[in-house]
Order: C-alpha cells, then sequence, then structure tokens
C-alpha cells in the first residue's frame, strides 16, 4: 500500500512536470534567457533498477530513486589564464524500495543523502580543475558517514576534435573518515574516464566509459586491496522538452543502459561479475 | 571529545556565515551593476536559508534542551499561471527544511547523529483578489537520526495580505488546518499519542518595513481541534501562544546572486498543558535565533 502510494505520488509528479514543461503557453516560449543572474540550479530525478556506488553494490532490488539539486554560483569569469571560478553546492539521494530502503531492516525509503560543496576553476582549451567536499550520509542507517575530498580535472576538447570529442577527465578521492568498502582503512580512489557523444537537433546520445581503481585501501577485500573495482560503459540518450529555454528553464527526459564489470573484491560481494543497469529520469536546468 | 567536536562545527558554521556576510556585503562593483536589473525574470524562484536557534520548539512541543540548532532550508516556487481573472495566481512550490542538533536529540543524544529533521514538502498555492490566497501543503516529517517517526500530514492555510487597504497597519492574518495522516499508536504523530491529530493554527504578522530593514512581530495560537496534543489518554485543546519580534536587513540590494539578507528575533511562547509536559514543567519558553537568507 505504501509503495503503491509513493509510486503513484512519483508518477503523479513526473507527469505534471512533463505537462507544465511541455505545455507552457506561447507566452512562455520566449527564446529570452529565463535566468542572465549568476546562480545556476540544475536538478533531476531518475529511476533505476540497481546502484553501485562506484562498483560497490549497493542495491539490485526494487526500484531506486535518485533525486538531486545543485546550485551554482558563477563568481567570476574573465578572459586571462583563469577563464571562470565557480562555486557549488548540493544534494544527491537514493530512495530504495527494495532491500536497501524499505523493504529492508530499517523499513524506510532513504537510503542515502549526500552533501556536498566544491569550487571549480576553468581556464584555457576547455581545461577545469574541481575540488569537492562530500559527505555520504545514510538517514535509515544502513552505512555510516563517509566523509571525502576530490579533484577532478576535465578536458573540454570540443574545441578541438569537434564531433569527435571524448572529453577526458580524471577523479582523484581521498576518504578522510568512514569508508565506501566498510573496509579497515581510508582509501584512495582514482577514476578516468571520457565521454564522447552526438548531439542532433531533437536528442543527444552519449557514451560514457570510465573504470575506478584503488590507489589505497579503497576496494579492501578479504584479500586484501583489489586494484580494479570496476569498469563501466553506458549509453545514455537525452531528449530535450523544447528547443529553447522557456521561462521554466530547459527540461528533458533522459535514459540509458549501464554495463558494468567489476573487480574481484567487488564481484565476491556482489556475486556476480557484471550486471547491467537501466535507468530513466527527468532534469532541469535554470 | 564530543563538546570539543560541537565546539569546532560551532566555529566552522559561525565562520563559514560570517565569510558569507562579508563576500555579499563586499560583493564587486560588476556584481553591483546588476542591481537594477533583475536576475532571474524567468517562472522559476529559489530560496535558501540557514538560522541557528538555542531551542526548536514545534508547534509548541520540545523538540531539544541542550546544545543548538541549525536550520539549513531550500525552496523551490514554480509561477505556473497569473491573471486577471477571479483566480490571479497559481503556484507549485518544493522544499526541505531541515534541523541540525548539537544536544540531547542529536550529537549529544542516543543516535550520536546531528540531522535531527528532514521535512520535505510541496504546495499547492491559489492567490485571489483582494490579497487572499489558499494553500494546500503535503509535508513529511522524517527524522534521519530516527529522533521520531516520519509524520505525514496536510495543511491547509487561508491568508490575507491586508496591505492594501491597511497600508503599514496590515496585521495579514491567516488560519492553518493541519491533518495527520498514516498513523498508529505512538506512530507518525507531532504528540507521539494514540491517534492522528487535527492541528489550527491562527496567527498575523504585522511589520513595519523600512529602507534598510524590517521589523515583524509575528503572534500565534496553535490549538488542537482533534487529537494533536495528546497527553495521558486526554486531548488538550490549547497548545501554545508565541510572539516574536524579527529584525530583517538586506544584505546589498538586489545583486547577479539575487537578494541576500541577515536577520535575527526573540521569540516567547507561552505553553499548554501537553506541551508544558513535555518542556518538563516549564510553561512559558524564550528562543532567540539569528540567520542569512536569500532569495533569486
Amino acid at each position: 500500500m505504501h509503495r503503491t502510494a509513493i509510486r503513484w505520488i512519483g508518477v503523479s509528479l513526473v507527469i505534471a512536470l512533463f505537462v507544465a514543461a511541455t505545455g507552457s503557453p506561447a507566452h512562455a516560449q520566449g527564446s529570452a534567457d529565463p535566468n542572465p543572474g549568476a546562480i545556476t540550479l540544475t536538478a533531476g530525478f531518475d529511476f533505476a533498477n540497481a546502484y553501485f556506488f562506484r562498483g560497490i553494490p549497493q542495491d539490485d532490488t526494487g526500484v531506486v530513486m535518485w533525486p538531486s539539486g545543485d546550485l551554482g554560483f558563477a563568481l567570476f569569469s574573465g578572459d586571462g589564464a583563469l577563464k571562470s571560478f565557480g562555486v557549488n553546492i548540493g544534494t544527491w539521494n537514493s530512495l530504495h524500495t527494495g532491500s536497501a530502503g524499505s523493504d529492508g531492516p530499517s523499513g524506510k525509503l532513504w537510503y542515502e543523502s549526500d552533501f556536498y560543496t566544491g569550487a571549480s576553476l576553468g581556464f584555457g582549451k576547455g581545461t577545469a580543475l574541481g575540488v569537492t567536499y562530500t559527505a555520504y550520509t545514510s538517514p535509515n542507517g544502513l552505512f555510516g558517514t563517509v566523509k571525502e575530498l576530490s579533484f577532478k580535472l576535465t578536458v573540454d576538447d570540443s574545441g578541438l576534435l569537434g564531433a569527435a570529442a571524448v572529453k577526458p577527465y580524471m577523479v582523484l578521492a581521498q576518504e578522510l573518515d568512514g569508508q565506501a568498502d566498510g573496509g579497515a582503512n581510508e582509501g584512495t580512489y582514482l577514476e578516468l574516464g571520457i565521454g564522447p557523444g552526438l548531439s542532433l537537433s531533437r536528442a543527444s546520445l552519449t557514451v560514457p566509459m570510465k573504470v575506478g581503481l584503488s590507489l589505497s585501501d579503497y576496494y579492501e577485500g578479504a584479500d586484501g586491496d583489489d586494484t580494479f573495482g570496476f569498469f563501466s560503459v553506458a549509453g545514455v540518450v537525452t531528449v530535450p522538452f523544447t528547443s529553447a529555454p522557456t521561462r521554466f528553464g530547459s527540461w528533458n527526459i533522459h535514459g540509458g543502459v549501464e554495463f558494468l564489470f567489476l573487480g574481484d573484491r567487488n564481484e565476491a560481494v556482489f556475486g556476480d561479475s557484471s550486471h547491467v543497469i537501466g535507468s530513466i529520469g527527468i532534469g532541469l536546468s535554470y | 571529545m564530543l563538546s570539543m567536536s560541537g565546539v569546532r562545527k560551532n566555529a566552522l558554521t559561525l565562520a563559514a556565515a560570517a565569510c558569507t556576510t562579508l563576500f555579499l556585503a563586499s560583493t564587486p562593483a560588476w556584481a553591483q551593476d546588476a542591481a537594477s536589473a533583475d536576475p532571474n525574470p524567468g517562472a522559476l524562484t529559489i530560496t535558501g536559508s540557514v538560522d541557528f536557534l538555542n531551542q526548536y520548539m514545534f508547534r509548541g512541543i520540545q523538540q531539544n534542551n541542550t546544545g543548538f540548532v541549525t536550520w539549513p532550508a531550500f525552496d523551490l516556487g514554480l509561477a505556473a499561471y497569473s491573471g486577471d481573472g477571479g483566480l490571479k495566481s497559481v503556484t507549485i512550490n518544493f522544499g526541505t527544511w531541515n534541523s541540525l542538533h548539537t544536544g540531547n536529540t542529536g550529537l549529544d543524544g542516543a543516535s550520536g547523529k546531528l540531522w535531527y529533521e528532514s521535512d520535505f514538502y510541496a504546495v499547492l498555492g491559489l492567490g485571489f483578489g483582494g490579497g487572499t490566497s489558499f494553500s494546500t501543503t503535503y509535508t513529511a516529517y522524517t527524522s534521519p537520526n530516527s529522533g521520531f517517526t516520519t509524520v505525514k500530514e496536510v495543511m491547509f492555510k487561508l491568508a490575507l495580505d491586508d496591505s492594501g487597504y491597511l497600508g503599514k497597519g496590515a496585521v495579514k492574518p491567516y488560519l492553518a488546518i493541519a491533518q495527520e495522516f498514516d498513523t498508529d499508536v505512538g506512530v507518525g504523530q507531532a504528540d507521539g499519542g494514540a491517534n492522528a491529530g487535527t492541528y489550527m493554527e491562527i496567527g498575523f504578522a504585522p511589520g513595519l518595513a523600512a529602507s534598510r530593514a524590517s521589523i515583524a512581530f509575528p503572534i500565534k495560537v496553535g490549538l488542537s481541534l482533534s487529537d494533536y496534543y495528546e497527553l495521558e489518554g486526554e486531548d488538550n485543546k490549547f497548545g501554545f501562544f508565541s510572539i516574536a519580534g524579527i529584525v530583517t536587513v538586506p544584505l546589498g540590494g538586489t545583486t547577479s546572486f539575487g537578494s541576500w539578507n541577515v536577520h535575527g528575533g526573540v521569540e516567547y511562547q507561552k505553553l499548554g498543558t501537553t506541551t508544558e509536559f513535555f518542556n518538563g514543567g516549564e510553561s512559558n519558553q524564550v528562543i532567540g535565533s539569528f540567520g542569512i537568507g536569500f532569495s533569486y
């Protein structure tokens, strides 16, 4: 009964937002920027059949929902070596109807709530460096809070390669307190990835690929630290609701399939060496 | 060790608030250029705030009695419709309101966790002529540190902005009725009682606005229409009476980052029989608060 109500609320919200975004009257379809100021809001609500955090199994039963919101503050933009400076603050959440949520020992839906804040520096040729502090918390008490500091280097090579751009990035994360693997020591994580894609007039397709590695104690298992955590390749299609921003911003619906190949430690926890994750959701940028 | 950690967190929070205030107060000229232009002419409005208090009373019901309380909140408003007919506006709001406690119901409590309360709400608001508005709000009050069981509530609120009639003498009256649902004995209820409660609140918010600051004097009374303030099998109708003074000082006008303010106030609550019991036998409560807010 409870789950049915939640599903209906979720479905109703999606329909209401879809209708609101697609059914905006003509006066709302103007091409003028609805938000020329220095604050940007992005938000999403996604549904998935499983949740793996950096290859570490979290839940593959029931339905997983990921509401998220981010506020970006554009503090500086210029023409020098430093092109931009911004600060972000946001939250990312994971709601589970399965064994890690309302059907689990806590009986509570809200499995994970992350709070993060970060700063990013934009340089020439599409290069950017970001630093982020994240507190991963579990409102239903299924894991202890993990605090982490991460650095991300990205290159948007669209200017050099055009449609063939692969947009490489590298993430280096250090656990400060608490551990994602529940192991003996705080871990150091490295992620390398690319995000090639195609952009058409009515939709875009991206094919993100990434590999997650332990530099130190990030994937601790019975046989010690496993360096290889996971490899992932996905296909994600994004369809904007409108061709230009409306006074409600830019909305989209997106969906994809991710193929996940796990390292020995994560395979031992999950009981299988691979998994397919399907997801669908709506997104907002304003 | 815990108190040391609390002191460090307090210092960090205060330092962050001070830095934010300094940053906003010293917003560079390029950000002020946009003062005359609306940075956000679209249909979405973002509001947020962080407040610090010595005490959290939910509709007169004590929620902590040691340490201090921090309230981060965020709201997204969608202006879905505006017109000149009988119905002037339709708005939809989504938001979250949170209460972080260092004291006995937070870090120093049984859970050892700071995050005492996290509320999610959605509001449908209808604006009519003459400053009248009617809103329906669904709220899920949850407790990440399991300090209480989730309370689900639907609230209806009728409000009148009488500024158009009374100018500076406006009192902005409102009436709210809230119904708890999906309850069980001791579960899903603000009073932890036997039955789902029905709550009524009547309030006014007279105030004065000047160019550099504004002051508001919200006055309200909370009553149980049915089983909202249960105590030992008896429902006590009178929950609380509250009067407060709140000063709000804008920070630097409207910039490309929206409008920011600092605010602070003192609230006095006179409690009823049930709420006095929950407050350790003390029928009076004084609450001090200050915070920072923004609207974009």
